[in-house]
This record gives C-alpha cells, structure tokens and sequence, in this order.
C-alpha cells in the first residue's frame, strides 16, 4: 500500500518509468559512487500511522510539565502571556502557514500586508519609523544590530551593561567575532543597577560603534538614566541600541522618544506560546535615516501601486541588501526569519489595541510590586535587591545562610510552583539571587500562594 | 552614434566597465554609459562616494580602492569602477532623490562624480575613444 | 482548470490596513481584574500616547481571513519552487506542536520538568544523525542560514585549536547567496569556483583553489542545478588534503534520502533545513530550523547546551560543561515548537517512506525533465545526458529568442493558472532560469497539467506575448511597479502618514 503523502502509488511510477524509457528508479541514481551508495535501510524506527505516532508523541510529551498546570514565576527572556484564541487559529489558516516567502507578490498580497502591519505595529510600540519583517530571536538581533552599527559607524567597538542576559551576550560574541569587533562591558551601581555613568563617559571614545542597554534589563529594572545615555552616545558619534520586552511597551516610554535609534527585542509574548524557548521573534527597528535604513539586515516589506498606479499593494523591498542579491557583501545572511511569529504577534498586538496593552502592561508590573513587597516583608528575603523602578521581573535574594535558591526551589516544585531562574551561578556577586516574573496570568492568590509557600519553606516570619 | 540601440556620445573617452569620463580642465566627469543602464533597468539607489575619496585605476583583480560607489536596481547592484587614479572633488547629490537621471540622461544630467586625476599621463593612453567603445560594444552585443 | 484568486478590492487598494479599519474604543480582547496595588512606575518612564488600531474580535478575524484569501501556499496548489521544496505539510504535526506539553513548557523549567522535551530533541538528534551519516547533531540554528552561519563558525574553532587561522572559504558560482553571506559573516574571504560543461564543479579550478588558507569548501549535493555532484569523493579529497574541511548545505537532501549520506561522502559539517526536507510549514517565511551535524572531531566545539543522557539516573541533562564550545548562537536550545513537527514526520514516514519519498521525488523532477526538454522554447544548459535528482533547471532563451518573452514573464502568466511559479534567475549561471522542483507530495496529474501549461504558455509567447508581459490578471492583484517601492520606500503606517501629510 501507497503512503498518505506520496499520491504516486506504485502503479504509477512504473507507468511513468514507463513512458520516460527507463527500466527502474534505480537508473535514476545511477550516477551516484558504488563506494557512497547506501547498501542497508536506515536505522530509523519503522513507518508509524497516524494513530500510532500520535500516541508516541503525547506519550513522549506527557513527561513534560507544563507551567499552565503549575504555578509559574519564570520569565528571563520568554515570558507567558494569554494568547486569544483567535490569534492561533488565524495564523493556522493554511494558505498562511504553508505558504513561502513571498517573492511573487501578486499570489502573496496576504502575507506580505500582514507583515507590513507587524513591521507597523514594533514602529509604534517602539518610536522607531521601520521595522524588519522580523529575526530569529532578540540574542541574534543584538549581534545584528552590533554589525550594523559598525558598518554605519565604521567603528569597532561595542559598550554593554555588565548585567546584560549573559545567553544573549554569548550569542553577541559570536556575531562579533566575524569582523573581529571588540565588546566591552560597562559597570553598574551596586544600589540601583543603573549603569556607572562615569564609565559610559570614560568608554565613549572614537572608535565606539554602538552603546546597547537592555531596558528593563535582564535583572527587571528600568534605566532611568536612559536619555542621559543616548545624549553621551551621541554626542560621540555612537548609535544608541536598545533591547525590550515589547510587552513593557504598552506603558513605558517608546525608545524612540528618548534617542534610540535602533530598537530590538523579543517579540514571542506578543501572542506566541513560549514553547520551550522557540520559535521565537526577533524584533528590529530603526530610525528613519538613510544611512541607518540601507544598512538594516532582514526582509523589508514596502508599500507601492501597481505598475498602472491605480491600486495600492505591497512587496519586498530594498532586496539589494540581502544576501540573494549581495551575496557575500549583504547586510546579512538570513533568507528565512520568523514570519508567522510576527504576524501572530500583530493580530496579538491590533487585539489587545493601545488600552488593552496599556493595562496589561500595569497588570504585569502591578502584580510585580505586590509579590516585591510581600516576599521583601519574609525575614531572610530582599526584593527587588536593586532600589529603581521595575516592570514585570525582579531579582529575589536569600540572605539566610541556611537556604539557596536551589533548594528553596525545590521544595517550591514540590508544592507545584515553579520559583525563578537562579542567576547565582551567572553573577556570583549577588549571591543567592533569582530573578522572577509576575504576568497577566498571576491572581493575587497566586502570588499569596508562593509567598506563603517561600516562607514556609524558610520556616520564616512575615 | 549608435551601436543597435545603445547611445555612444562625442566627445567623451570610454572603459569596457561601461564609464565615460568628459574631461574638463585638469577634473575628470564621470558616469556609467547608455548600454550600462539600459542593463542595469531602472535605477533605484545610487551609492556615492565620499567627497575627498582616493580612489586607483581599476585592474584585474578588482579590489575595493578601485570603487566609486555603486548603482542598484531592484535586481542587482553593479559597483563603479574608477577608470583613472585620484581623488574625488564632487558628487551629483541630484541623485540621492533621483536616481533616475541615470536611466533618462547617462550622459548628462546622471553624471556620478568629478574626479581630479592624480596620473593621468601613464593613464590616459588606456581610456578607449568613442570609435573604440563602439567596436568594444559590437563585440557584446 | 480556470483559476481566479479572491481580490477584496475597492478602487483604490484590497483589503485596508488594519490602522484603517479602527475605530476609538473598540477591543479585540479583555483582561483579567487587576491586582490591587499600582504599577509604581515613575511618571516621567510612562509613556503619552500609543496609537494602535482598535478593533472587535470579529472584525480582526474577517481582516486576516481576507488576508489569507489573497495568499497562496501548498495547500491552494502546485508550488514548484527550486530548493525549497514544498513538500505537503502533514497536519498532525500541527496538532502535536499545539499541545499544551509541547507549547506551554519555559525553557528554564526544572529539568525533572521537561523531560519529554529533552527525550524528543535528543531523539530527533540521532534520527537527523543517522539520516546524514554524521556523529553529532546540534538544533539550535533557527533556519537555514543560522546553520550555515553556526557551521562557519565551528570550522573557524577547528582551525583555530590547531593553531591554525585560515582565511578562505571555497563557494561554487551556482551556490545559494546564503553560502557567501554566511561565510563573510563568520569573518571569512569567500573564494567562487566555477562550474564545468556539465554543471558540476570544476575539479582542476577547484584544485587550483584550495590551499592552506582553505578552512571549508562549501557545497550542496544534488548541487542547485539538481545535478548529483558523482565526482564528491575527488572534491572531498582535494579539499581534505591541504587540511581543509568539506561542510554540505542540506537545502537539497530530499534528492539523497536513504540513497547516499553527506557523511559518506567526506562531509565533515552537515546542515538540514527541517522546513524542507523534513516537512515542517514555511510560514511565509519562517519560522524553521536549520540543525548542524558534525563528525566527531568537531564534537567538542558544538554550542551550549547539548542535551545528553545519563544512564544511571535515566534522565535526559542539559550539559554546559563543554569548555570548547563556541558558546551559542541563540538564546535557549532551538525552535522547539519546528522540532516537534520534524520528530513526528521522520515517525509518519520511518525509515522506508523516507527513502520512498526521494525516489518518488527524483521520478517527479525526471519525469518533468523529459517531458519539457520536447517542448520547444524551453532548454537544459547543461548535462542532459544523465537524470537529475529532485530538481531540475531548464533555460527559457530559447523562448526569449524567438519572442522577447522573458523567464519572469512566463513565471508570472503561470500564476494565473493557479500554479506558483518556480525558483527564476538563480542559478545565476543559467541564463533565463527556472528552477523546477516538484516534491514527491505532488500526483502525475498535476505534473502533466505543469507541463502541458509551459507548453501553453510558449504558445501564447509567439502568437499573443502581450498576455505573458500583462500576466498576471488572475491573481488578487497584478504586477506592482517594484522600482518605486524602492525608490521611495513606504516601510509602515508611521512613514505612510507622514508622506500623505507632505
């Protein structure tokens, strides 16, 4: 019997040997090597049916936990959100999900205004005049954002904050190694986290490309210093780079309106599921300026007419930047990004609208104060363990000597709550530390709940 | 003259990388040729080189200090290579917002830089005189 | 077969934007009651305004459904695009990467928590493993290029550990511009080598290529012309003697499947692109998921985390102590949710369906080869003379000799018979080309219909061509003039409205 995707049976393909005059379909891969000719079957598990590998799968997946069955605190870079329902089921639509890039844009007029709709969305939210139509993550997209700044500037050398994400820092590295650019990081106060201003003003040479900051950062605070920073970034000739959880952005201040000129960031909590860390969305965007916009890497999808100029449509644009057409002097390599992530998180984005986001926004950081407050109030506990204002993340110390975050965790887990991510190994100085995230998904019992459940593991006061 | 339907003008020396150089004074003009643009298609972007550029006589192998910028279509994206050494005194800035000047006048109103030659007596001998380009062109064509 | 796509027009543009269709306080969504104290954020960090559409749920969905309407994908018909291979994308692999276990798991969970997600991806590892003939498979590139980029950097790692920097990187001049990219991303001077008479490459130009400053020929095999490279063993040699090493570019392993292996052949860095071969959607352009596989010598220097298992606990471990590691090329472990519809479809079609899958996907493209190569106006530039492998190139010169009518021009009037059109243009080396691959997903029926509409279509060139340069007229909308698109970029709404205001 035929396989479901293969529709010519057996029959048929004797029919077409057949008619072509070839004798069998071996003839057809005669003209690989004897020596390299595969003489066994492949050592892959039997043909499963549907049924079967159904069953295989769920049965696989079962070992996993999934936080909507816990209570979870986590975020760090993937962060859950509720996704309207309808927001999956549009971006199923087959004739979006199995359809490519879209190259012939008179078949692809779908695809290529809703993400001419997404590249509009990350404008607004962030201030920024283009957005690509997406990258493969925020860790990329800074080094991205890193290369271009040096080709614009000329310049080779890049300033970070040293409490930068250390897994996006380590893929920076990377992309910097290509034309050898030089990372330096810049210290931070001990009190608030803010960045050391005097360090910035000391780094800010002639040979500095770009200055990146992550607001909120990585440890959940906001820099409050910011337009300060973009004023000395500029004022030595350097472009100001800032990443951000898009989600922050349906309250805080656009990074356009305080001197940025490239944003980027994680776009998978604008209605993606996190989904064990990918697919997920890198965000890019920047200024409208000339110098800026020839040097943008990934898909840009442009307005135009038809050539009668009677009606309106879109296509890919500025296409003599990538990688088909420059090859090996294109902005960058990437051909595929994360199309379908972006246009789910425009219809996330266009759903929720500017209130909807807004109080989202206030829920998310709301929900974070309340859980500072009452876990700082446990003998043994500091929250947030930097003084700045902070969004949805915080950092969660133990300063009891009997406890790490470790195995306070663990007993967390036992009661079905996921603590947070332990940085204690990333950044040793600040000791038992986590970092934890509090969204729209948290009630106020939830959050009584795992303060509850951390002091009692602590055999503490509250 | 015409070679098929490509426009040769008078008056000017030429480069099988498809460039006409007018020279005025002790500067050298320069654009891309009627045949070049017509290959090309429309024009879309003109990348122009900085204004005090130093710039060699372009040779086999091409490198980067023989370019004078680049001209885009939405195709493809052909670098313009320096016929002469020396340095660049002017841009036609008018192509920044229209590009197409290439494309309606290459000779012209799309001129892409003035440069001030640096050896133009070993050089000159090189640039191929309207009669020369013509044959050059029959030949591709 | 007639063929009209839904055209949701007025007179002036198809379905509006999304920022057009607003209106003040409508919602697509509500949130949950909020928490009792503030968000205690400074005023001055607050921002004044957001201007976003505001819109009902219904109108959303009729927005995007109307979207998809005037959108083509596999699902809607004959995708012949080269290289890319769109192949039928099996909907239970959406059903099971929609799950709450698959979807709703964090990165960061405690490992006791997730270790159906570290079973699947070390699974999935050895399965791609086995497939390529290589030691070691690492996910995490998120597409194809990522990969390539990943692997540029492993061979720089190797090189440098012994002491040595090499500088150069071979392309053939039929490579996909990802090959150059990627490896003057990765800091390297790329080096094109030629293609023989027959579409291969030039074993003497190659010879003359390579030397101590090669660190990697890059190659893909079917190469793009879907010519099988039968002289591999003499490029891996050439490039293994002076030191260098030999990376395959996956984007054709649908051609090999179960036939050969690029780890048999000398490949010491194997890519896949699993939204290819292993049938996982493209998305309109991702997401996807470009994994590496590499022999073991290059084991070592392989990203952060690998996945291993430990016997004795029986439990799968996300291991960082890998002190040669390049460190990473993405946050986290790979596009999870892609990998999931990889695993399933390797199970769907087990080792036997896989291997099935090629042949029928080789007789598919050889079957077009004959039949078109008797259908005057289109011809192969190169080797005719032996099959090709799971795609091919044809040349429309011939038909642009006889009536001006270009490869574009036929791609396009294609469109209107409810095909899309194949890969144009590339390779560069063919002039005029169209890059057909057909897939093994696609029935006799529709592969006559292709053929019997080139045909049509070269008719129409000689006694109509004002058809072809107008084509297409059957789609939501017809050509756009491309060149003011770029001359005068319109990116978003925000430069959009600043325009109309001037």
């Amino acid at each position: 019997m035929g396989h479901p995707y293969i529709p010519n049976t057996h029959e048929i393909r004797e029919q077409m040997l057949d008619e072509m005059g070839v004798a069998s379909i071996d003839e057809l891969f005669a003209d690989i090597p004897e020596k390299i000719r595969l003489k066994r079957e492949l050592k892959l598990p039997k043909q499963m049916s549907e049924l079967e590998v159904k069953r295989h799968v769920r049965a696989m997946l079962a070992k996993n936990e999934p936080f909507t069955k816990m209570l979870s605190f986590l975020g760090g870079g993937v962060w859950p959100h509720h996704i309207p329902s309808h927001v999956q089921s549009l971006v199923q639509r087959s004739e979006f999900l199995t359809s490519y890039t879209p190259y012939q844009a008179e078949v692809s007029q779908g695809m290529l205004q809703a993400l001419f709709e997404y590249q509009s969305v990350v404008c607004e939210l962030t201030g920024m005049d283009v957005a690509n139509a997406s990258m493969y993550d925020w860790a990329t997209a800074i080094g991205e954002a890193a290369l271009m700044c040096a080709r614009v500037t000329g310049r080779k050398k890049v300033l970070v904050p040293e409490l930068i994400s250390p897994e996006r820092f380590a893929v920076l590295q990377n992309y910097a190694a290509g034309p050898g650019l030089e990372l330096v990081k810049l210290g931070y106060d001990w009190s608030t986290g803010q960045l050391d201003m005097s360090q910035l003003r000391a780094g800010l040479g002639q040979d500095v490309a770009c200055v990146y900051v992550e607001n909120p950062s990585y440890f959940g605070f906001l820099e409050t210093q910011i337009e300060e920073i973009a004023n000395a970034t500029h004022n030595a000739g350097a472009l100001l780079v800032v990443g951000v959880n898009p989600i922050s952005l349906g309250l805080l201040k656009a990074p356009g309106d305080y001197g940025a000129d490239i944003v980027v960031g994680e776009g998978q909590p604008l209605g993606n599921p996190a989904s064990f860390g990918g697919p997920t969305l890198g965000i890019f965007a920047c200024r409208d300026d000339q110098k800026l916009v020839r040097q943008i890497p990934g898909r840009l999808i442009g307005m135009t007419t038809t050539l009668d100029g009677k009606m309106r449509g879109f296509t890919m644009v500025l296409q003599t930047r990538e990688q088909h057409i420059r090859r090996e002097r294109a902005t960058s390599n990437i051909c595929s990004n994360e199309a379908l992530c972006a246009v789910a998180a425009a219809i996330y984005a266009v759903s929720l609208g500017p209130r909807g986001l807004r109080e989202l926004a206030e829920i998310c950081a709301a929900n974070a104060s309340y859980a500072m407050k009452k876990l700082d109030a446990i003998d043994g506990l500091e929250a947030p363990i930097f003084t700045s204002p902070h969004f949805n993340e915080f950092t969660l110390r133990c300063t009891h000597p009997k406890f790490t975050v470790e195995n306070l965790n663990t007993k967390l887990l036992k009661q079905g709550i996921q603590g947070g991510k332990p940085i204690s190994k990333e950044f040793p100085e600040f000791g038992e530390t986590a970092i934890l995230c509090t969204t729209e998904l948290h009630t106020k019992e939830n959050i009584d709940r795992l303060v509850d459940a951390v002091a009692e593991a602590m055999g503490a006061r509250r | 003259m015409k070679v098929g339907e490509h426009e040769i003008s008078e008056g000017l020396y030429y480069t099988k990388d498809h460039e006409w150089i007018k020279f005025e004074g002790n500067l050298a003009r320069i654009g891309v040729t009627d045949y070049a643009q017509k290959q090309l298609g429309d024009i879309v972007y003109v990348e122009l080189p900085e204004i005090g550029k130093s710039v060699r006589q372009a040779t086999e192998p091409k490198t980067k200090e023989m370019e004078l910028g680049a001209v885009e279509s939405i195709k493809a994206v052909s670098a313009i290579y320096s016929p002469l050494s020396g340095t660049v005194k002017e841009t036609n800035q008018a192509l920044q917002d229209r590009p197409e000047l290439i494309n309606t006048s290459p000779y012209t109103e799309g001129w892409i830089c003035v440069l001030e030659p640096n050896n133009l007596e070993a050089e000159r001998g090189s640039l191929l005189t309207p009669d020369a380009y013509a044959t050059f062109l029959k030949t591709l064509t | 077969m007639k063929f009209k796509q839904a055209s949701w027009a007025n007179d002036a543009h198809l379905e509006p934007l999304v920022f057009e269709l607003s209106r003040a306080n409508r919602t697509g969504y509500t949130l949950p009651q909020k928490t009792p104290s503030g968000a205690n954020i400074p005023e001055n960090l607050v921002r004044k305004k957001l201007e976003l559409p505001e819109l009902s749920e219904p109108e959303i969905v009729r927005h995007y459904t109307r979207l998809s309407q005037m959108n083509y994908g596999v699902d809607s018909g004959f995708y012949p695009l080269g290289s890319c291979t769109m192949k039928y994308n099996p909907k239970i692999c959406e059903e099971l990467a929609a799950l709450e276990t698959a979807s709703r798991i964090h990165p960061y969970q405690d490992e006791g928590t997730i270790q159906g997600a570290l079973e699947l991806m070390y699974k999935l590892e050895r399965h791609l493993a086995e497939i390529a003939g290589v030691a070691r498979v690492c996910l995490h590139p998120s597409a194809g290029a990522h990969g390539e980029f990943l692997g540029m950097l492993l061979a720089r790692a190797y090189h440098k550990s012994k002491g040595k920097e090499r500088k150069e990187v071979i392309v053939p001049d039929s490579a996909h511009g990802t090959n150059f990219a990627s490896a003057a991303m990765a800091g390297f001077d790329v080096v094109v080598v030629p293609s023989n008479s027959k579409g291969r490459v030039d074993i003497g130009a190659l010879r003359k290529a390579v030397s101590k400053k090669t660190a990697a020929l890059m190659l893909t095999n079917p190469n793009t012309l879907g010519l099988f490279e039968d002289e591999i063993l003499k490029i891996a040699e050439a490039v293994h003697k002076v030191g260098g090493l030999l990376y395959y570019d996956g984007a054709n392993l649908n051609g090999i499947l179960g036939k050969t292996r690029p780890g048999d052949m000398g490949f010491d860095i194997v890519h896949f692109n699993l939204h290819k071969t292993f049938s996982t959607p493209h998305g309109g352009g991702g997401p996807g998921a470009g994994p590496i596989g590499v022999s073991r010598k290059l084991e070592k220097f392989l990203p952060v985390p690998v996945i291993e298992y430990n016997r004795k606990r029986r439990r799968y471990y996300l291991d960082y102590r890998r002190p040669h590691s390049i460190g990473k090329v993405k946050a986290f472990y790979g596009n999870f949710g892609v990998l999931v519809k990889a695993y399933a479809y390797i199970l769907l079609m087990g080792a036997s369906g896989l291997q099935e899958a090629t042949e029928a996907a080789v007789l598919n493209s050889n079957y077009i080869m004959h039949k078109l190569r008797g259908v005057s106006g289109y011809e192969l530039k190169f080797d005719a003379s032996g099959p090709c492998k799971h795609e091919i190139v044809f040349s429309a010169e011939p038909l642009k000799r006889e009536t001006g009518v270009t490869a574009r021009d036929v791609a396009k009037r294609l469109l209107d018979y409810g095909m899309h059109a194949p890969t144009y243009y590339f390779p560069p080396i063919v002039p005029e080309a169209l890059m057909i691959e057909p897939t093994e997903t696609e029935p006799k029926e529709e592969l006559d219909r292709f053929v019997e509409t080139l045909k049509a279509i070269a008719d129409e060139a000689r006694s109509d061509p004002e058809k072809l340069r107008s084509a297409p007229t059957q789609t939501a909308v017809g050509r756009l003039d491309e060149v003011k698109a770029s001359r005068e970029p319109i990116l978003s709404w925000r430069m959009y409205r600043k325009l109309a205001k001037q």
